[in-house]
This record gives C-alpha cells, structure tokens and sequence, in this order.
C-alpha cells in the first residue's frame, strides 16, 4: 500500500519537474547529448568541441545575463539590447581611436562605453516606463532605428585612426575591423589553460562570473527584491511604497550597461569590431539563449543564463560538425533559426504567471 | 442551421472545382516553349533532305521573329499547345518569295523544340522533323554558388 | 472628444506632414526629373499596393500591424518558384502560381491565428517572431526538400550539387505581362492598367468585407474582445479568418509584386517585405488600431517618394551615396517606432481616462 503511494509520488514528482523544465527544453537538451554522444563515433574530437562551447559560452555570457534585470522588473524581454550593444561600440571604437592598445584598450572601452550606457538607457528606461504593456515590440523598434541611425554616424563621426577608416577615403568607419594589438583575447588570456586541444579562457570565464556574481548579489539587495517585486505584481510593490518607474528605470540602465559590457567581451574572444547593421538582430540569440535556459517572460535566474548559454551554443557549435561529418549535409544555420524563434515563439504563447 | 452547414460546404466544394478547373486549365494553355527553327539539311530514312532554301523569314502574330540564312538556325519564345507561324520562303538569292502558312501542336513535356524546316517542306512526317533540344548546360550554370542566408540580408535594397 | 481642433488634426497627420516636409526639401536636391518620379512612383504603386491592402484586415480585427505576412510572401515564392519550373509563362503562370499559394498561405494563416490567439496582447512582437520562425521552416523547405523531395528539373532554378534553389530564380518569362497587359501612357508616364484594375478589385473587396456580418463581428473584436464575446461572436475564430485572408492577400501581393521586379531573390525577397509595407501605411497616416485604404495610397506616394529622393539627395549633400541608403532606412525605423509609441501611450491614456470616469461616477453614487 505505502509502496504504491510513493510510486505515485516519485512519478508526480518527475512529471512535475519534467513540466516545470518544459517540452521544448527536454528536447534541446536532449538533441545536444546526443551531438556530444555521437560526434566522436562521427570523427569529430570531442575535447575541440567542448573547447569551442566553452569559449562562445565565455563571448556569450553577457549579454545573455544582460536579460535578467529588465525580466525581474517586468519590462519582458529585451529585445532593445542593440542599443546596449551600440553604447560597447562606441566605448570600444573611442578607446581605439584615442590610442589606447592591449589590454589598457580593453578597460578603457568599458569605462568609455559606461557613460553612453548610462544616458542611453535611461532615456530609453523612461520611454518605456511611458508605454508599459507593449514593452517588447517598442524596445525591438528602438533598438532597430539606433542601429540605423548610427549606420550614419559611423560615416560621420570624426574617426581619424588609420586601423578603423577606410584607407581610400581616409574617413568613415570600416565595416569590421580587427583588435590585433588592441584587446583581442584580453580577457581569455588571462591563466589560460590549454591541455592537449582543450583550451579553456580562464579570465573571460571568471570576468562572466564576476558580473554574475554580482548581478546575484544585487538581486538580493533591498533595490533588487523590489525589481523582483515590482516584476511579479505592480500594483502590490506600489502599495507597499516602491517607486516603480524608478526600479523600472535601473533596471533598463543595468540591461543597456551589460549589453555593452557584452559586446566587448565577444568581441575580445571573436577579435574584431563588427559596425553597421551587425548588432541588428543580436538580440534574438540572446533572448532565446535565456529562454532556453528555462525563464520565462517574467522570470529569469543566474541558473537559466547558465544553462541557456550552454545549450544554445552547444547547439549552434555542435550541428555543424557533427551534421557536416555525418551526412555532409550542413543544416546548422536552419535548425539555429527554427530552433532559437520556437523557443521564443514558445514563451511568448505561455500564460505568464503573475502579473499580467 | 444544418441546411446552412450544407450549403456552405457546398460552396466550398464548388470554389475548390473552380480552382483546380483553372489550375488545370493554366497548365495546358500557359506552357511555355522555346522553338528553335533550323534551315539545315536532314538526314532521315536513309535519304537527305538537302534542298535548304536560301532563306526564311518566320512571322508568328504577324511579327517577324527571325530570319534565317542556309545552314543558320533562329529561335521563338511561345505559350500554349497550339504554334502557328506564317514562314516566307525565299528558294534562291533574289528569287521569288512564296508564303506558306504552318500550324502544329507541340509536344507538352519537350521545353525546347527543334524545326526542321527543310524536312517540314518537304512534306516529312512529324516526328522527322520535330527534335528535343537538350540545352548543354552553361559554365555560370555548372558552377557551385554559395547560398546566402543571412538574415541581416536585403535590409538595404527595397524594389531598386 | 467632442471637438477636432486644429492641434487634433495636426497631431492625426503629423508623420505624412512630416513626410511631404522630407519629401519637398529633398526632391528639389536630388535633381531627379517630375516625369522620372511621377514614372517610379506609379509603378511602385502597381507594386506595392497589394501588398499594404492585405495588412488592414488584421488591424480591424484590432490584432495590430501584421508583421507576419512575411508568411504570405514566402507561399507566394514557392508558388513562382514551382511554376518557374515547370516552365508555364506569362499570366497563366501568375494565375497558377496564385493557386498554389493560396492553400499554404491558408495553413500558414491558420497556424499563424491559432498562435496569436494564445499571446493576447502581444500580438505584433509574437507575430514579427513567427515571421522568422517560418522563415526557417522556408529555408528548409526550399534549401533542402525541393531537389529531392519536391521535384525541381531545370538547372537554371536548381543549385548543381542536386538540392536547393539558387540565389536568384528569373521570372523572366513573366516580368511585368500583367502591368503590359493593357498598355497605357500618360504624358510619358507608363500605367499599369491592369495590375491596377486588380487592385481596385480588392479595395471593393475590402469595402464589401467591411459591411458583412463577418466584417462587422471582426471590428466588434477588434473594439473589444470581452464584449464581443458577450455578444456571442466566436473571437478566436474570428480572428483566425483575418490571419488566413490577411496571409493570402499577402501572398497573392507577392507575385504581383514580383512579377514587376523580374526576379526572386530567394532567400531575402520576403525578409524586409513587412517592414516595409507597414511603414509605408503609416507613412501615409494609419495608426496600429485604425487604417483605410486611403492611408495605403497616400502611405505609397509619400514613402516611395521618400525611398527615392533621398539617397540621390544625401549623395547631393554630403558627397557620400551610402548616407542617403541609411537614412531611409532610418526613417524607416524611426516612422515605426514612432506609431508604435504614439499608439501604446494612447491606449494608456485612454485607459486612465476611463478608470478616473469610473471612479467619478462611483463618488457621484456615493454622494447622490
């Protein structure tokens, strides 16, 4: 008889966590364990392979945790991180054009970009404390028309460094441009570990964790357990004397700042400045890394950053290998594309929990 | 209420006859081929055609398509199963010019189709002078190109 | 409400304003010639206005800007591209192409309903993520099943390693039969009549739609879905009937709009399509909840106009071609963006409005 109730339990259970993981991320999960499993049967070494994951995870960290505060405060998903990304930018092309080089370049860019961060997101946290409840499809929008417009403003500005313009015109920004001797790999070479062909980025791993750590900490400070309750129900943190247009607003100044802060990060593991309309769909890989790590339009952990990170570049590393070697047929790029929108499609058609 | 159900799925199945009926009808009268006219010799049934006139002029809806010299070959972009073309055949230099009037049904699945015209004056049988023309396939057509996917793709160019 | 001031008006046509303001200041600099706008303006509206028209349909239904009849437009494709290849030309081509993109935009618009109705109220973030979403399914599709699985013979369409379409597929066996059809010139200013003509046909459509019972039990859900489902109007059923006819007339756009381009560009002809229609219409004054055919019109002279002057304009200016590309395209942006907030801070306005009404009703209870 009791045997039969704690059969009952323990399946409850596993279906409850099964439910709580959700479908769409067994299957992810799943399909990437199999990748794992089968690339060394296909002739694909597998300790590359997890070399790889490891350094996209270290490029993609950030601006996948760029995500968290915006979802805690109830501001959905930010979709707008192309402007957080322009602020890295600019931080990262001033820092370049002011002379600094090596590592120095690197920390100059972050403290540059810090101050448009700061500006840009609060005039985009106000607009957004102005039309709550359509947050996500304006902050896609806005980050679309900044992208756009600095498209201009890379042409314009007065850039003069001989490694950044266009040696014909001598003006205007090029569309890449390399960080060979500038911050390419300053963080990854910090206690750099390399056995055999593993090699893991040990300071850009320790700088995600850092940030994490932080953002952490911060969401168990007094200001992050009202973000937190400001996200889950308004009209509540309102009665209970929070200024919630103000939360709102860090909030977004955080996202924008880390959205910054992560784009120099990939771009001293990828080794180059990628201007123009390159940032414009950035925000998609990272909205639905976050998902797949298990948040939901108003939910989000540290954990989930993680995890997601994991998965979606273990999927977008993984594919093309295994695929390419098993049937040599490369159909990475379109399981990324249907894999990474279903997940956003998927959460979006889920009843959120709380607030709204 | 049923009666209503019924007359709806009624009207369904009419308007989907009607589609197909259409889609049917677009197959046959919308197919579109090239025809290639030769002025060669034809060898067929071991003996040669080789009285080639000296020139041919073809008219298809009483515009001139081509005009073909000896040994020369010209070619028409047509739609439908039905051709028709006026051909103005000149026998020598300076020679006189008689107008013959020509209509044929074209095979459905050939999309290029060589005429002999020669052979077709001389009174052969069909399947003599209509030929397949297999084109060879170009290098530009032989070579891989890459697929562009890219999503950021296209952002620029609207209706240039 | 009451009264339509001067302010009321301004503020209702403030983005075309500002168009014909960009649009007057530019056209003189780039240098361009009346009858060579007046020329790409027609033809563009031939091109386009299809294409817009089958975006009004989901705002009645008050389900927004439908940024997925990008699925339409990829139906329509693969309809061309399978006529292409079985060589049928000219208008029957077109014809057919119609019919065979007229069921898969069907089951897309179901699909494409059936979602929307799980994500009330975020119905135009769900619907841009399905425009990409299908896009991969397209690229499947395309890319890998035609060749093999879907039977593509010509190698001019097909890619030489036996799967895949190429980069570009010419439509030149259709290009422009139906503007050509019934020829016409004005004053040098050649008019597609007969795309035209069809164009009229489905803004009587349109016109007609909107006075049957489906038409009217649509604007009742677009109002307000709590009440029309009082009311007793199947909301959700609704609403799916304007995705399907809203992705339809999309796709039927698409090859209208593809047979005066001349050639598909099979992986990014559909891409920025919505986009650009939908700035187009409110361009020319429609906002996210109400649109007319009127704004469509409008939305096409001024936008294209736009879309042409200015880059022969910043050329002008600042010596750069390449400046003038992205401002338009920023415009572009900015024009969305700028409806998209205008439309959410009136909705909240309006939402505040009626909650303080309440209350003063209630005191008025109280107190009476």
């Amino acid at each position: 008889m009791s045997e039969q109730t704690t059969t009952i339990t323990f399946k409850d259970r596993a279906r409850s966590i099964a439910k709580d993981f959700g479908l769409p991320r067994l299957i992810i999960t799943g399909f990437l364990v199999l990748l794992l499993v089968v690339s060394p049967f296909v002739g694909a070494d597998l300790p590359t392979q997890i070399s790889n994951i490891i350094n996209r995870f270290s490029w993609n960290g950030i601006l996948v945790l760029a995500m968290v505060p915006m979802v805690h405060s109830g501001c959905g998903l930010n979709f707008g991180l192309p402007l957080g990304i322009i602020s890295g930018l600019l931080g990262a092309t001033l820092s370049i054009e002011l002379g600094f080089t090596g590592t120095m370049s690197f920390f100059m860019a972050i403290l540059l970009a810090t101050p448009f961060a700061l500006v840009f997101g609060s005039v985009y946290g106000w607009l957004l404390n102005k039309i709550k409840g359509g947050e996500m499809m304006i902050a896609t929008y806005v980050g679309f028309s900044s992208v756009s417009l600095m498209c201009m403003m890379w042409l314009l500005l007065p850039y003069h460094s001989p490694n950044m313009v266009w040696g014909m015109a001598g003006k205007g920004l090029r569309t890449t441009i390399s960080l060979e001797g500038y911050y390419t790999q300053a963080l990854a070479k910090i206690l750099q570990i390399n056995i055999g062909n593993l090699s893991i980025p040990t300071g850009a791993l320790i700088f995600f964790a850092l940030l994490a750590f932080l953002m952490w900490a911060f969401l168990h400070t007094k200001t992050g357990t009202a973000m937190t309750a400001v996200g889950s129900n308004p009209e509540f943190a309102r009665s209970a004397g929070i200024n919630v247009n103000k939360i709102r607003l860090i909030s977004v100044v955080m996202s924008t700042w880390l959205a910054a802060i992560g784009i120099l990060v990939y771009e001293q593991g990828f080794g180059f400045i990628q201007l123009y309309m390159a940032p414009f769909y950035m925000a998609l890989p990272a909205v639905s890394a976050i998902l797949i790590g298990g948040a939901s339009v108003n939910k989000a952990s540290i954990m989930n950053v993680i995890i997601g990170t994991i998965l979606f570049q273990g999927i977008v590393t993984m594919t093309p290998t295994v695929m390419n070697n098993m049937i040599h047929l490369d159909m990475s790029e379109v399981i990324r594309i249907i894999v990474s929108n279903g997940m956003i499609l998927y959460a979006l058609t889920r009843k959120t929990e709380g607030a709204k | 209420m049923d009666k209503s159900k019924k007359k709806v799925l009624i009207y369904r199945i009419i308007a989907l006859v009607v589609l197909v009926l259409i889609a049917t009808a677009m197959f046959i009268i919308g197919r579109g081929h090239t025809v290639y006219f030769d002025n060669k010799p034809l060898e067929y049934g071991g003996k040669t055609i080789d009285e080639v006139p000296y020139k041919i002029d073809v008219l298809v809806n009483g515009e001139k398509v081509a005009s073909i010299k000896e040994g020369e070959r010209g070619m028409v972009d047509t739609m439908g199963q039905n051709f028709n073309m006026q051909l103005l055949v000149t026998k020598e230099k300076d020679g006189k010019t008689s107008k013959i009037q020509v209509g044929l049904p074209l095979p459905y699945n050939m999309d290029g189709i060589i005429l002999n015209l020669p052979a077709m004056l001389a009174g052969l049988p069909q399947d003599a002078y209509i030929s397949e023309f297999i084109p060879t396939p170009s290098a530009a057509e032989l070579e891989d190109e890459e697929v562009v996917t890219d999503e950021t793709e296209g952002l620029m160019d609207f209706g240039e | 409400m009451s009264k339509n001031s001067l302010g009321d008006y301004l503020r209702r046509f403030s983005v075309p304003l500002m168009f014909l303001l960009i649009c007057a200041v530019c056209a003189p600099i780039s240098g361009l010639s009346p009858s060579y706008l007046a020329n790409e303006i027609v033809t563009r509206m031939g091109r386009n206005a299809f294409l817009i028209l089958s975006l009004l349909i989901p705002i009645m239904a008050g389900m927004g800007l439908n940024f997925s009849m990008t699925l339409g437009a990829m139906a329509g494709e693969i309809g061309l591209i399978l006529v292409c290849d079985w060589q049928i030309v000219g208008i029957p081509g077109m014809v057919l192409a119609m019919i065979i993109s007229i069921p898969i935009s069907a089951l897309l618009g179901l699909f494409c309903g059936k979602v929307l109705n799980m994500a009330k109220g975020r119905e135009m973030i769900t619907s841009y993520i399905i425009s990409f979403f299908i896009n991969g399914i397209y690229q499947l599709v395309v890319l890998y099943l035609m060749g093999p699985v879907i039977p593509i013979k010509h190698g001019t369409i097909k890619l030489p390693r036996g799967y895949g379409v190429r980069n570009t597929v010419s439509l030149l066996s259709m290009r422009q039969k139906l503007d050509n059809l019934i020829p016409l010139t004005i004053a040098g200013v050649k008019i597609p009549v007969a795309t035209f003509i069809i164009v009229f046909l489905l803004c009587l459509v349109i016109i007609w739609f909107r006075k049957t019972k489906l038409g009217q039990d649509m604007r009742a859900v677009g109002q307000d879905m709590e009440v029309a489902r009082d009311a007793g109007i199947d909301v959700e059923r609704t609403r799916i009937i304007s995705m399907v006819l809203s992705t339809v007339f999309a796709g039927i756009g698409m090859i209208i709009y593809l047979q005066n381009m001349g050639n598909i560009a099979t992986y990014s002809s559909h891409s920025q399509i919505g986009m650009f229609c939908i700035a187009a219409l409110l361009v020319g004054g429609a906002s996210v909840d109400k649109a007319s055919i009127g704004n469509v019109f409008l939305g096409i002279i001024l936008f294209h106009t736009m879309f042409i002057v200015a880059p022969k304009a910043g050329t002008v200016i600042t010596g750069d071609s390449m400046i003038g590309e992205y401002f338009r395209v920023f415009v572009s942006y900015a024009v969305i963006t700028v409806a998209l907030i205008m439309y959410e801070t009136n909705k909240r306005k309006n939402k505040s409005k009626e909650s303080q009404q309440l209350a003063l009703s209630q005191e008025e209870e109280v107190n009476g």
